[in-house]
Order: C-alpha cells, then structure tokens, then sequence
C-alpha cells in the first residue's frame, strides 16, 4: 500500500480498485505481528466487541462450554430464518394455517426454515437455561458482576416469553390448546391476573387478537427487547474485567475507584477492574485473534451442525387446525412450562405464579444475597458448597416437574406410563 | 479442535448438499418429465410436440372458491394427467381420472365431457386430502394429524387395525357428494340414504340433534360430526360407544356391519352448512326444525312385539333374556304399568318422570299404540316361589344394587338415584309404612313402579301389623317362618314384608354397616347365606 503522490491515470485507477476497496473496508492486513493482532481487533466493527487479549482460562471450553455463545449463535439463527419465514406468514386466524401447509409442501426451503426456526427455538431456551447454570455453579456472578447476572435472569425471561409468543403463531391444535393453557397460568395471578391475560389475548380466549398480539410481541417488541438486553450484557462482560475467573493466588490489591493519575493513560484508566488496566496486565492472556476467534467459529459451527441436523432428522411439529370445540386431552403448555403446569395442577396460584414469581425474584437477588467473593471461577467450588447444592436442588426439581409434565401425564393430567 | 472443526464443516455442508438436493429435485418434477415424455410420443401433431418440448415443470394448481372455504389444489401437479384421455390405461400418478355417465359425464362425437370439470370443482371438493401438499404423505392426507385424508382411498396410520380395512372403498365418497347433492333419495348417494334411514329406524334421533332432522339432547350434537370426527371415530363411536368415554351410557346397537357403514357414511356428510344451503336456509332449518315422524311403512305394520325389537328397545330396557343394561326391566311391565301411564310416558316421557333419560321418540302414534298393547300383556307374575332373597335379586336389584347400597346395574342413569338402604340415618328417619307403601304403591316421578297396584306382588295389609319390629333378627324368623309354614301361595303373600325386612336387615338397626362389614361379619347381611337354611322348606 504506497501511498500514490500524483493523481494516477485511469487504468492505474481501475486497477487498484479491488485493492483500494478491500482496503478502505479492512484497515489491516491479516495479521501476523501481535501489533497488526491488536490492531485488527480494535479497528474492525465487527471485532472490536472483543477485548485485544484474552485471558487463557475464558478460552477453556470445560469452563464455559461456550454456553453463551451457543445462545446468541441460535439467537443469530433465529432471526435469518425468522426473517425468513416472516415473507411467508400471515397473522391471521384464517390464513395461518394455510400458509403452513404451504410452508411445508410448496416454499422453497420452506420445511427447513420452519424446523430450523423451531429447533432453534427450542435450543435456545434449553442452552440459555443451561448458560444460568454454569455461571451459577462457577460462582461468576459475583462482584462485580452482579447486574449483569440479573441482567442474565431477564434475557432469560424474554427468550422463554419469545418462544411462549411463537408457539401459538402455526395456529394448529398444539399452538391454540398451549396457550390457551399457559395463558390461564398467568390469569391465576392476583389482582391483576385476569386483566393481564386479557392485555395478552385482546379478548376472553384465544382468537384473532391473541394472534395479531403474539405475532407483533413476537416478530418486534420482545426481540427489539432482547437485542438490547443482549447488548447490554455484552457491553458489561468488558466492563466487568472478562469472564470470571479464578483469582490469582497473590491477587493484586484491588484498588478500583481510586485514580493513581502517575499510572493512566487515557480513558482506559476509568475502567474498573483488574483486567484493562495499564501495567496491570496478568501474563496468562492470548490475542483475540485468532484464539477467541477460533473458538468461537468453532461453536458456531457445533451449534449450525446440530441445527442443521435435527432439523433434516425431524419435522416441526404440524397438527391439525385449530378447532376451538374440541381440546385434545391432555392439552399441554410448551415443555418449559409444562414444569409450572404439573405445579399449576396442585394449586393454582401457589404453582403458577406464587413458586415462579418466587424464584424469579430469589434467582434476580441471588448476587446480592450471597456476598460472599470466594470460589469464583471455578466449578462446583468447595466455598459454594451450601449455594451449589441449593441450586442444584431447584434445578432438579424443575427438571423433574417439567418431565412429569412432559411424559408422565395422560388424559385428565392423570399420571401414565410414558413406554 | 481443529479436528473436531473440520467434521463439524463436514456435517454442515452434507446437511447443506442433502437439503439442496431435497428442494430441486422433487417426486413430482419427475412425474411431470414422465408426462412430457409419454404426451410427446403420443402427440400428433408437431405443433403438439413443440409445445410440450417448451414445457417444464412447474406447480399447477386450481384455486375453488365457489364450495366453502378457498380450496387450492395442487393435485395436478402429479395427477397431470387427470383430464387426458390418452392416458386411461397408464399407472397413477399419470392416469386420467375415469368418466362415468353416472356422475354425469357425457360422450359427444367420442370425446368425453365431465359433468363436475376440474377447472370449477378442483379435486379436494371430493375427494379430500391435502390440496396445498405436494408430497405424497400429506397431499393424500396419511399424516395423522390431517383432519380429512382421501376418503375411502387413505387410511391413516394411528387408526385402529380392525376397523382400518372397513373404512375403504369409493362409497365414503358419498359423503363428498352429500354436500352439494343434499336432496333426500339422491340416486348417487344410495349409502348416505340408507345411513339416514337408519339414524331414524335405529332410533339415533331420539338421542342425537342434527339441526333440521331431531332435537335428542342426550347425546353429542351431530350436526357438523362430518367435519369434527374421522370416519375411524364414528365407526369406533357406533360399534364401541363406550372406547372414548367411559361413562357414554349410548347402548351398543350391535348392528350389522352393512349398516355401520352406511351410517358413517351418513355422518361423515353432517357438515353443519353444506354447499348447496346458504346460511339462511340453515337457520330456517334450525328454527323451524319441525317435528320429524318416522315415515310409516319403515317398522309401522307389524306387532308391538316385533315392533319392540326393531325399535331397539332392549338397547336400554331389559326384556326376557335382551339386556341393555341402561333403563327398567319391562318383564312385569303389564303389572306396574296400565295403559294411560305408558301412553303418557310414550307421548314425552318426562310427563311422568320428570328426569327420565328416555328420548321422546316420534314413531307414528299406531306404533305407540301397538307398543302399548304388547306391553299391557306382560301380565306374568314373577313366579310365587320366589323368597324375598330371590325377588330382591330380580326386581329391586337392577336399580337398588345386590347389596342394597343404591348401586345397581342401571342406577348411574337413573335420577333420582335409587335409594341406599344401607344408610342407617335414612332408613331410621321413615316409618316403616312409608316403604311399604313405597313397595306397594310406587314413587310417583321416579323410575320406582308401584308393585302391588296390579299385582306384580300381592298386597296383604293385615300381614304388615305383624311384623312389629323388623330387627335382622325378626326379619330372619319371619321370611324363615312363611315358607316352611304355608307353602307357595303364603310366601307370595309373604313377600313384600319379607323384601321389606331384607331392606331393614340391610340398614342394620343392630349396627351400622359400615361397622359390620369392617368387623368382617357380612356374612351376617348376606341373604343368600342367611336364608339357605329356609330353602329346602320352600321348595
């Protein structure tokens, strides 16, 4: 790249526009120096949500099992195949169903878009329940990071809801009887209950309005939402120093707040933490590029093998029109509901909004309950033993309702065997 | 990783090549290719040949707006070559659908004109299945979910094995045409005749509404079963009324297997608004739903006897050795029953016991008086020899169960629920001639027929005033006492005291019976053992 002193002629002109081109669009070369490393993660759009270097354990994959990545990968899915589906599909009572037929048999790629959107769906919920998991039992939602696990606890929250608002959109018998069912759940809640669901459904039951509300919350408001969240969240893993980690065993004072003005330069010095500081940086870290990157291609490709795999394997489920007059027996909620289901099925209000609401508000306090700042960054942590084990135990719980739920329940909800 | 990385490509672009090779090279492109080449060699002209070279596939389909809901179907697509005749001796998917004078189709100058063009019908209207699909599996409707696979072409899989082979054959399809051809007689419908017929002769009416032909409120509401049900339900639903609802008190009719058909044929034509009627026409039918009388000539000459059987009365009723396990024996019926009550009771059963379940049937009032006479005749007696152990088992235990406990074979149908007398606190609470009169006389607006009033069992006052106090213990000497003192006559004479004493030692004004029969001494309430003693004296 020599930078040209006079105007040059036209060829010249033409034939250094790819050249020219490429190289307005990406400032560096690849890199081979840890300059041009640094360099290209600080100057690319793209890239630059990456901190320059990485700490080695953030890229251990028995640490996360790039959990969170799987998540915002499926997230990625979601949309291309929503966006998609959404040239295709018609919210409304009488032509939904139709254009599921047509989805199925006619679309080009219209089946695979709709398994891949739904299985993806599906995988995103499980994935970032299983992303809670794992930050819970490392411990890494501990100072400094507890608004962002909260903040992790309502991106949980609006995907359950964003899979919720899609399930009814197919307006086959599964779609209506499943939220016709998880809409009564939240009508059991008190006071506001009854006018909530009615907010939900437009009208008494589910009808055109539910529809048209479902599909606007669906394909607009909640992934706006969840977009932001996410962003959000992002922002403050580079904010809060990385991925938790363990601490070193001579960690260094942490002095957050307090400015040695001897020792700053620039802005960077107002970040907390003891990660982005200057001249405090540990020795066990590696370049983004292309370590992080690397992993992360990697669980991309593991989480668009698997989408892809499921979805040649299995069609989305397609039952028959709605027909308003005629609920199937048992009608079941979406699987991750059919936990509160079972519960709904013992007390109303204790199993459908009482408990949930409950662990809501104990799983969004969590880190200002426990203040403990010991056994961070590891899994299963000895120090966490007594918070793990209750952790554990509501896991399981939930995990066993929602198989009940899902396998154990026939006509009536009465209990059957499943084989 | 790298390693791993690279499968994971690998998977990834397989799935890819295997999508891609789903999408463009589908089952009817090939069928289509077959057409083109075969219509080619038949051509006749080059014109003809150049057309079809220029051709390539492509969906075809026909949109049908003018019968109910838009139908668009893509039949053609494969069955390209539906409406050519050249193709009559080729196999499906490229044969032409068969002409027939019967639906209409006329031959002029040797080429064949339909009655029902596709062009205007489309094929769905018909035949059903799915007319969006362009796959085998869900364009014929064998997906399980599909609520109207090809009828009588497809069954669906999850259907059950026994009933499967009977629900093929091209006379489902009258169910189709039942929907434009509505008018009753329809030469082309001879099934969906006879199913209608049958929903009259069979008595369905009185239990089922289908709007514009019976207003029955006790069983489900038929008028749109074609659209709701499978034909695999409605077989299960006639032939097994009780395999989706345990408690469904629908008798079954156990009719022959000709006429199962022709009434899921029937049924499967209920569609609520057909094509042929418009809304109005419907709510005219529904207002005015005038009263249907079976046509006379279907059952009307023959006997009350004969009559009784064909009207499938011992669907509910008990007669000899019929049983329908569902309403009161009418063995004795000419002895509880005189001629006014059962022309009331034929007339609106309701009129007599205000919560009976019985249908008000409309046969023809000769029938209702044919009926009567018949029943006016079953004037035997139960035989005199019977002690009041057996005559309980005969006549009280149908409704008031062996034990006594109000849980007798019919007495989930029956409202008011027959008594319990094994509850002590009611049994304490009459005076003893409230149950003989009871006996005697019958409830009025209940299902209980008063035995004595014609004299099913005699009615002997004085013997009442013995029985001072009906103790188990006093009711044991005396139903012992009668037989082996005065022989056959005394004992029916006997009876009522006796049947009341059985009904008192049930209560258990000695102890409780839930008492007794946790303490394991049941025995002691048990007639058969209690009595067997008395036996060989009343024989």
């Amino acid at each position: 790249m020599t930078p040209t002193k006079e105007p040059s002629g036209p060829l010249t002109t033409l034939r250094e526009l790819p050249q020219n081109v490429w190289n307005s669009i990406f400032r560096n070369p690849l890199p081979s120096t840890d300059l041009e490393r640094s360099s290209t993660s600080f100057t690319n759009f793209f890239l630059h949500i990456h901190p320059v270097k990485v700490n080695k354990n953030t890229l251990r994959p028995a640490y996360t099992m790039g959990l969170g990545l799987m998540a915002t990968f499926l997230f990625v899915i979601l949309v291309v195949t929503g966006v998609l589906l959404m040239f295709y599909y018609v919210p409304s009572t009488t032509q939904a169903y139709d254009r599921m037929l047509d989805l199925r048999g006619t679309v080009a790629f219209g089946i695979f878009l709709r398994n891949m959107h739904r299985w993806s769906a599906h995988g995103m919920v499980a994935i970032v329940f299983l992303h809670m998991c794992r930050v819970f039992f490392t411990g890494a939602y501990k100072r400094p990071r507890e608004f962002n696990w909260a903040l992790g606890v309502m991106l949980l929250l609006v995907t359950l809801f964003l899979s919720f608002t899609g399930y009814l959109l197919p307006w086959d018998q599964l779609a209506f009887w499943a939220i016709t069912v998880g809409t009564s759940i939240a009508g059991y809640a008190p006071l506001v209950g009854q006018q909530m669901k009615f907010v939900l459904l437009g009208d008494t039951t589910v009808g055109q309005e539910a529809l048209l509300r479902f599909y606007v919350l669906h394909v607009a408001v909640l992934p706006a939402v969840l977009v932001l969240l996410m962003a959000i969240h992002f922002w403050r893993i580079r904010k809060d120093g990385g991925l938790s980690r363990p601490e070193k065993v001579p960690a260094p004072a942490p002095d957050a707040g307090v400015v040695k003005l001897k020792k700053i330069y620039g802005l960077q010095g107002f970040v907390r933490g003891p990660f982005t500081k200057i001249g405090n940086t540990p020795d066990d870290s590696v370049y983004s590029w292309p370590n992080l990157l690397m992993a992360e291609l990697f669980v991309f490709v593991l989480t668009i093998s698997a989408i892809l795999v499921v979805s040649l394997l299995f069609n989305a489920p397609l039952e028959q029109p709605v027909n308003v007059m005629h609920p199937p027996n048992p009608a079941k909620a979406p699987w991750y509901f059919l936990g509160l289901q079972e519960m709904v099925s013992y007390s109303a209000f204790w199993g459908g909004i009482g408990i949930p609401g409950l662990m809501v508000a104990v799983l969004l306090l969590v880190p200002y309950i426990d203040r403990s700042a010991h056994g961070v960054g590891k899994w299963f942590a000895k120090e966490r033993l007594l918070a793990n084990t209750i952790f554990l135990t509501l896991v399981i719980v939930n995990v066993i309702f929602i198989v009940i739920g899902t396998f154990f329940r026939g006509p009536n909800w009465s209990l059957v065997w499943p084989f | 990783m790298r390693l791993a990385l690279a499968v994971a490509s690998l998977v990834v672009l397989v799935v890819h090549g295997v999508v891609f090779r789903n999408q463009f090279f589908h089952e009817w492109e090939r069928h289509q290719t077959a057409y083109i080449e075969q219509a080619r060699s038949l051509a006749k002209s080059e014109r003809e040949r150049a057309d079809l070279d220029a051709r390539s596939p492509r969906i075809e389909q026909v949109i049908v707006t003018s019968f109910g809901d838009t139908h668009v179907d893509r039949c053609t697509t494969c069955h390209l070559a539906a409406d050519d005749p050249r193709f009559v001796n080729h196999a499906e998917p490229l044969k032409t659908h068969p002409y027939s004078t019967a639906m209409g189709d006329v031959q002029r100058n040797g080429q064949w004109e339909r009655r029902h063009k596709f062009a205007d019908f489309g094929c769905t209207v018909c035949h059903e299945g799915e007319g969006r699909g362009l796959d085998t599996f869900y364009a014929h409707g064998q997906d399980e979910f599909w609520p109207g696979p090809l009828t009588g072409f497809v069954t669906q899989a999850n259907w059950r094995k026994d009933f499967s082979p009977h629900l093929k054959g091209r006379e489902y399809m009258e169910a189709n045409c039942a929907q434009c051809h509505t008018e009753e007689g329809f030469a082309g419908t001879p099934h969906v005749n006879r199913g209608r017929k049958l929903f009259y002769a069979m008595n369905c009416y009185g239990c089922h509404k289908i709007d514009g032909m019976s207003e029955g409120t006790l069983g489900p509401d038929l008028t749109e079963a074609g659209k709701k049900f499978k034909v695999d339900y409605l077989w299960e639903s006639i032939v097994e009324p009780r395999a989706n609802l345990d408690t469904s008190y629908m008798p079954n009719f156990h009719i022959p297997q000709e006429d199962v058909e022709a009434l899921v044929i029937f049924l499967k034509s209920r569609r609520g608004v057909n094509f042929a009627e418009t809304s109005l026409d419907r709510y005219k039918a529904h207002v005015a739903n005038v009263a249907v009388v079976i046509p006379p000539g279907t059952a009307g000459e023959k006997a009350g006897e004969q009559l009784l059987g064909d009207r499938a009365c011992t669907a509910c009723h008990k007669l000899g050795d019929k049983d329908g396990g569902i309403a009161p024996d009418l063995s004795y019926e000419g002895l509880v029953r005189d001629e006014s009550w059962l022309t009331d009771h034929f007339g609106n059963p309701r009129a007599r016991v205000p919560d009976s379940i019985m249908p008000a049937f409309r046969f023809p009032a000769d029938d209702f008086q044919k009926l009567t006479a018949y029943l006016e005749t079953l004037k035997t007696p139960p035989p005199s020899t019977w002690d009041a152990q057996t005559t309980f088992t005969n006549l009280c235990a149908r409704c008031h169960g062996e034990k006594g406990d109000g849980n007798g074979k019919v007495a989930w149908y029956i409202d008011p629920s027959p008594r319990d007398f094994t509850k002590q606190g009611f049994m304490a609470s009459k005076p003893r001639a409230r149950f003989v009169a009871s006996i005697q006389d019958g409830v009025g607006g209940t299902s209980m027929p008063p035995w004595s009033r014609r004299g099913a069992i005699s009615r002997r006052p004085t013997r009442w005033r013995a029985v001072r106090n009906p103790s188990p213990v006093a009711s044991r000497s005396s139903s012992c006492a009668a037989p082996v003192a005065t022989g056959a006559r005394r004992t029916a004479r006997g009876r009522i005291r006796s049947i009341f004493s059985r009904i008192r030692a049930i209560s258990g004004t000695t102890g409780s019976w839930k008492a007794c029969r946790t303490s394991g001494c049941s025995n002691r309430l048990n007639m058969a053992s209690r009595e067997r003693p008395c036996r060989p004296g009343s024989t």
